[in-house]
Order: structure tokens, then sequence, then C-alpha cells
């Protein structure tokens, strides 16, 4: 960063930083700011209900499958494609691990192990007819949606099987009570401040890091509100969680979310397959020229969709207590809408995991406050969809005026002063580069 | 390093703070019924998708009805392509809410367990409408019309109405209902109590060889799914029969089976029905479909209210039924409606009070 554009960074464009840098964060805070908008208005409306402990533990056991479908399906649209067989394939899972526990006995952790390699197996088969024979996945995810939902219906002859008490605890249990009586899950408060301390660690290893490699962190002060305003949302949050009725605190399948979403927030900013899915969806030629297996990126994609539908699919089953022929429809619909929300391409090569998540959150609410409200389905469905095109609609428009967002809009100036040789900032929540173009930093 | 230290005290000293002063509640048991609850509370509906009308019929009665009473209703529909998880979602926002009854017309009653058990804990009392709710043992009442002798009277409706065509024996098909709904085993049952017999000894016969309820099942109660059904059998079993009699769960399917029959330029049999939906007492008027099932939804909404306004005074409903509806976990204590039939014969006398109804009997 030269002088004169550092002299013309002012205090708003340092605040900005706490959103990390480069446009796609800039998004991120776009959609960031609609989800923190809605719940605030729903606050509001439900006369303080929204964020109270039920209704926030609720929230996250109803919507953790539906965000777990959002993480793979990022990533199939990332590379350019679309999975439309998703909901079909978690409700014939759901259905094979159902009857293998009530017919064959199965001890549970077994039936999750056989449920993932279920999914694994329908994933395999549908990677191949995309990355190998060549057959569009839209295509080929159709089929599956009729191939599996069909299955559903002949191994459960279109009946509801119920499940043993134990599988349900990963769709229905919370962390257990232990410890002394403080009033609080102690569990959840433990939770809480394990993840107030990596944050204040990843934050202060992020600026050793910018300092020994020479790069002008942001001012300190920056880096403190935002670890402040972090933490006490963490802190908020769980006594929130930690405060809910005797026996619920963080749901199970929340922490499963939660380690899921680190896991591939890693995997698709920092690893070499990672960059791959990026560079295969924004260009495919010039990634194979550049030596990049886009047919084996491609199998693998669509393979890990198929086991994250298999592990929502059965989250959902331990909720319900029982599997159904009516599970998971229209779940890829879901998906889908919660990826575009949160800033994907359908031209591929852009997104990320956690804008998806917060745009899968985005749904979340509004539909769980809608519910609250006691607004009929049939309102929630006409709403839910507006949101979706207005949300994209806005991203789209804006990028065809030459803007990020609307945040961009507000701070263009500031902007283009700031962006150019910006080194991408090690921290846990900023989102990844967007572009598909290889970093200097990263390997190829 | 310092700063590290510095947040992390400030967090843990706001732990503690906020540990004094919890408000968390404990389970609330089953126990909320004994005392009763405020004339003013929030009382849930949740009904499955708007695809019948019958559950529209009673959305808009439990509105009135329990706004009447004093309640703050909250009636909610699911999703006609989401059911189960809309209704999921539904319930648990009634007890966000508060409410200190929940009365659930299950989409899928396996499918429920989570929700109502936390129902319960945090004090509010479920009845289930219509449908059972199944593996749980957080339901505390059952309140619907007597299903099993639903399915009798569809069987003696059948074979009253054949009588009428001359000497058998009769060719029949059956239909039944969606298998995620535990009603269609019991009406299927009740009219194969009345079939069976007369199967046995040859009066009457199921062309097609189609008896078992996996075979007759029509997913999702969908009319499209019957039609589909009827076309088949029609193509591949009465080129050259006549078809006398189709044994039908309820009107939707009876018009769509009679649709069928009439694309097919067939002759239409005797087609059962229940629910008395508006354009199957028209079709029954029109000499069409033989005959409905009278399970008025006023009286049904009515003794469910009914329950609640018991309930809130902290007394125990009354219940007629105590050994008949098991759910897989307890007994479900049951009020039962008797069901009544309705022919073109006694259509006028069935609807006199319906205020729908009645025009189109005259």
């Amino acid at each position: 960063m030269s002088e004169d554009t550092s002299t013309r960074t002012s205090a708003l464009g340092d605040l900005k930083k706490i959103f990390g840098s480069g446009s796609s964060n800039l998004r991120q805070f776009g959609i960031l700011f609609s989800l923190i908008a809605i719940i605030l208005l729903f606050q509001y409306l439900t006369d303080g209900l929204t964020l109270s402990s039920g209704n926030l533990i609720n929230l996250v056991s109803q919507y953790s499958y539906i965000l777990i479908l959002a993480i793979g399906m990022v990533m199939v649209i990332i590379a350019g494609h679309i999975d439309l067989s998703v909901g079909s394939v978690a409700a014939f899972t759901g259905i094979v691990v159902a009857t293998a526990m009530r017919d064959w006995n199965m001890p549970w952790p077994l039936a999750i192990l056989l449920g993932l390699v279920v999914g694994m197996l329908i994933g395999a088969w549908q990677g191949a007819w995309v990355a190998y024979v060549g057959v569009p996945a839209f295509i080929v995810t159709l089929a599956g949606m009729l191939i599996f939902r069909g299955g559903n219906q002949v191994i459960g002859n279109a009946n509801t099987v119920p499940v043993p008490d134990g599988f349900t605890i990963i769709g229905s249990g919370y962390l257990p009570e232990v410890g002394p009586n403080t009033g609080y899950n102690n569990l959840t408060l433990l939770l809480g401040l394990v993840i107030v301390l990596a944050v204040i660690f990843s934050e202060w290893r992020a600026r050793r890091v910018q300092k020994i490699m020479g790069s002008t962190p942001a001012p300190l002060w920056v880096s403190i509100v935002k670890v402040v305003l972090l933490c006490s949302v963490i802190v908020y949050a769980s006594i929130l969680f930690a405060g809910g009725r005797v026996g619920t605190s963080f749901p199970v399948s929340g922490i499963i979310l939660g380690v899921l979403v680190l896991f591939y927030a890693f995997v698709t900013r920092n690893t070499i397959f990672g960059r791959h899915v990026y560079a295969v969806g924004g260009n495919k030629l010039a990634a194979e020229l550049s030596g990049v297996k886009s047919r084996r990126v491609n199998f693998l994609v669509m393979m890990n969709m198929s086991i994250l539908a298999s592990l929502a699919g059965m989250i959902f089953v331990a909720r319900s207590v029982a599997s159904g022929p009516q599970d998971g429809l229209s779940w890829e619909l879901d998906a889908i809408a919660a990826v575009f929300i949160g800033g994907a391409a359908v031209s591929g090569g852009i997104g990320t995991v956690i804008g998806s998540i917060i745009g899968g959150l985005v749904m979340a609410v509004l539909n769980n406050g809608l519910q609250l409200l006691g607004v009929g389905s049939d309102w929630v469905q006409i709403i839910k969809g507006m949101v979706l095109l207005v949300a994209v609609g806005v991203d789209v428009w804006n990028k065809s005026q030459g803007r990020p967002s609307i945040i961009g809009l507000l701070t263009r100036k500031k902007k283009t002063a700031e962006f150019p040789a910006e080194p991408p900032l090690v921290v846990p929540d900023s989102g990844t580069p967007e572009s598909a173009r290889p970093q200097s930093t990263l390997p190829n | 390093m310092r700063k590290i230290l510095a947040t992390t005290a400030i967090a843990a000293v706001a732990l503690m703070a906020l540990s004094g002063c919890s408000t968390r509640t404990e389970t609330a048991g089953g126990d909320g019924a004994a005392a009763g609850f405020a004339e003013d509370s929030v009382i849930g509906v949740a009904l499955p998708s708007k695809t019948s009308e019958n559950w529209v019929l009673a959305g808009g009665l439990f509105e009135d009805g329990l706004e009447e009473a004093g309640y703050k209703g909250d009636v909610q529909y699911a999703g006609a392509s989401t059911t189960v998880k809309d209704q999921q979602d539904q319930i648990s926002a009634m007890v966000t809410n508060g409410a200190k009854v929940i009365i659930i017309g299950a989409a899928d009653g396996g499918q429920l367990a989570t929700q109502v058990q936390s129902a319960r804990d945090a004090g509010a009392i479920v009845i289930a409408y219509d449908r059972l709710i199944l593996n749980t043992e957080a339901v505390d009442y059952y309140v619907a019309y007597d299903n099993f002798n639903v399915g009798e009277l569809q069987g003696q409706a059948l074979l009253d109405g054949l009588a009428t065509k001359g000497d058998g024996p009769y060719n029949i098909e059956l239909f039944s209902g969606s298998s995620d709904d535990a009603n269609s085993a019991v009406f299927f049952g009740g009219a194969m109590s009345v079939l069976q017999p007369k199967i046995d000894d040859g009066t009457l016969v199921v062309a097609s060889g189609q008896t078992d309820i996996k075979q007759t099942a029509t997913a999702g109660w969908k009319a499209e799914n019957a039609q589909s059904r009827m076309d088949a059998l029609l193509t591949s079993t009465y080129s050259d029969k006549t078809l006398d009699g189709v044994l039908s769960p309820n009107d939707t399917l009876a018009r769509a089976i009679i649709t069928s029959v009439k694309a097919a330029g067939k002759d239409i049999p005797i087609v059962t029905g229940q629910d008395s939906e508006v354009e199957s007492v028209k079709s029954i008027m029109a000499g069409e479909q033989y005959s409905t099932i009278n399970k008025d939804t006023r009286v049904l909404v009515a003794q469910a209210i009914d329950m609640v306004n018991v309930l809130q005074k902290g007394d125990t409903p009354e219940v007629n039924d105590t050994e008949s509806y098991d759910n897989g976990k307890i007994v479900v204590p049951a009020y039962l409606l008797p069901p009544v039939i309705v022919t073109k014969d006694n259509a006028a006398d069935a609807y006199a009070n319906d205020p729908t109804l009645a025009p189109l009997t005259e």
C-alpha cells in the first residue's frame, strides 16, 4: 500500500477490515448485515421470542441439516454444477439406515457408518456419470432424484419406519448436563469459552503472521473491536443456549454442523483441492491447461455432496424419530437457495462456505420468525421466494454496475484505494477470495 | 497476550455474573393439566396441508371457535410439499409461543415424537386431532370419528349399492389411503371386515387380485395417484369385463376414480367415499358417486374445543375409549364420535344443519 492511498484510508475503511478484505468479504458483509437486520426485526415483532433460549435451540436443530446440505451444495455450485438429488439421497439413506436397525438389529453407530457408505456409493455413481461420462449434473441428479425417491418407497413400502432411541441423539440430542449446578448447561458454557479463546488466539496469530511477512496489518483498535464484538456475540449466544429448559442445551446436530463448517471452510480456502474446485468452476479449460485434473475434482465434489446429503438425511430421521416417505422433499431447493443468497454465482467459480451458511441462516430465521408470528406456510413460501429473488437480483445488478455490493457502493472511493495488493487475512471468519485465478501465495 | 488475558477475564466475569440470575426452567412434566391455565392462553392448532376441503374447513372453525371462547388461537397449515418438516417446525414455534394446549392433525403421525415430547416438557397438553400420533408417550388425548366404524359403513354401503345392480357375482376393486397415515389401515380393516366374507363366498370378485393394503395404497392421499392406478386397472383387467363397484376411502379419491372410469368410456360403478366434500355431494345428487360418510367437521372441532375448555378449568376431559388406540408406546385415551353414512336417499336429512351442503341436496 503506497503512502498516497494509505493516507486516504479512513476510519470507515479500517472498520471494514473487520470483515477481512476483498470484494467477496464485502458481499458477505452485506448478507451478514441483512441477517442481523432480519433477526432484530423478528426480535421486535415477536416480543423477544426470536432470541429466547428455546427458540434458538429449535432454530439450530431445525435447520442444521439444511445448512449441512448447503456446505456440499456450495462446492458443487462453485465447480459449476448443481445437485437436485440431495433430498432423495437423504430420504433413501434414511430408510436404509432405519430398516437396517429395525430388521437386522444393527447397532446405531454402525448404522450411521452404513449410511455414510451408502451416501458415498451413491455419490460415486453420480460423480462417475458427471465426471467421466460427461452427462450434465443437472440431468444426472434429476435422474438421481427420481431413482432414490423411488428407492426409498421400495425399501420402506412407502411406510414410516421408527428408529431406536440411541440413534436419535444425532438429531434430537443435546450436550449432557455435567458438573455442578450453575443454573446453566456447563458443557455449552465451556464450548462458548473455547470458541472465545480460539477467536482471540487466531486474531493474535493473524496479526503476528502479517508482521512477520512485513505487511501492514489493520490498526490495533480494529482488531480489538472485532474480537470484542465477536466474543460478546459468542458469550451472549452460549448463555442463551446454556439457559434453555433443563435437559436442553446446544444441540448435537449443531456441533456436527459447526465441525463441518470449520473443516470445509478450511478445505475450500486453504487446500490445493479447494482451490482446484474454484479453478474448475471459474474456467475449466484454463484450469486443465494449468494441470488441474478437472474430472477428478468433479467426481469428488459430487461424491462429497451425496455423503453430506446422507448425513443430513440421518440427522432428520433422528430428529423425527422415524424415516418416512416424505423425508427430504424439496430440500434441494432450500440448500440451493441458501447458496445463492450467500453470494454464489450460477456460472460457477464464485461462492464461499461461510456465505452459504449465512444465506441459509437468513432463510431459517425468516421461516422461524414467520412461524412464530403465525403466518401461514403459503405466505411463508411467497416471502421466501421474493427474498431469494431480491437478494440475488441486487447482487447481479450491483455487479453489472461494476460495484461489489451496497456496502461497496457506500464506500466505493475508499475501496479502490485499499483494494490492491492486500495480503489475505488469516482469520477464521473471513471468507475466501472468490476469484478462480490462482493467487500468488497459493500453490497451483 | 495482555489483550487475550483481559478479554478472557471479561468473558469469564460476564459468564459468572449472568449465571447468578439464571431463568432456567425445570421440565414441567405432564401435570400441567391438573392446574388449568389462563382463559386467554395461546392454543396451538397444527394442521396438514390444504389439500383437502376438510382441513381448510377445520382450520376456519378452529380459528373462530377458539377466538369465541376467548383464547389466542394459533392455527397453522403445513406447506403442500414439505408437510412433515413444516409441521415439526410449527409445533416447536407453538411451544416457544407458550401454547397451553396443542391440537395436532398430523401429516405423518410417526414423525412428531420429538416435538410433542418437547411440548409436554414445556407443560403443554397435546391432543391428537383426527389422526393418532405414534411412538411417543407425550400424547394426552385423541379425538376423532370412529374410523373402524367408518370402514364398516363403507363396506356395507358398497354391498347395498351393488345389491341395486341385480344379482352377483360382482367385480370390485379396492383402494386404501396413504400408508403414512395411521387411519388408512383402520378404514381398510373396517371395510374388509364386511367385504372379506363376501369375497370368500364368491359374491364379490376382486378381478385384479389386488387385495393387500400395500397394493391398494394411495400415496399421500393424492387424487392423481388413485386416478393413475384406476387407469392402469381398467387397461389391464377390465377391457372385457364390467367393473361393478370400487371401495374408495375418501371423496377426493372417489372422484378421481370416477374421472378415470369416465375417461375410459365405461359405466360408472358403485363408488364409496368419505368426508362429505362439496363436489362429492353434488356427484351423489347427480347419481354418480354412490355414498359418502358424514363426519361433520363442525362436531369434531367443537368436541376438541370442548376438551380445551375442560382442561382450562383444570378438569379431566371425558373419553369413551381407553383400549383401542395403542400408538406403540401407550394406549391413548380417545373420544370417538359416531360417523353417518350418506347416500342420495338420506342426503337431505344428513346435511340439514350444514349451510354449505344443505342447498345442494334440494
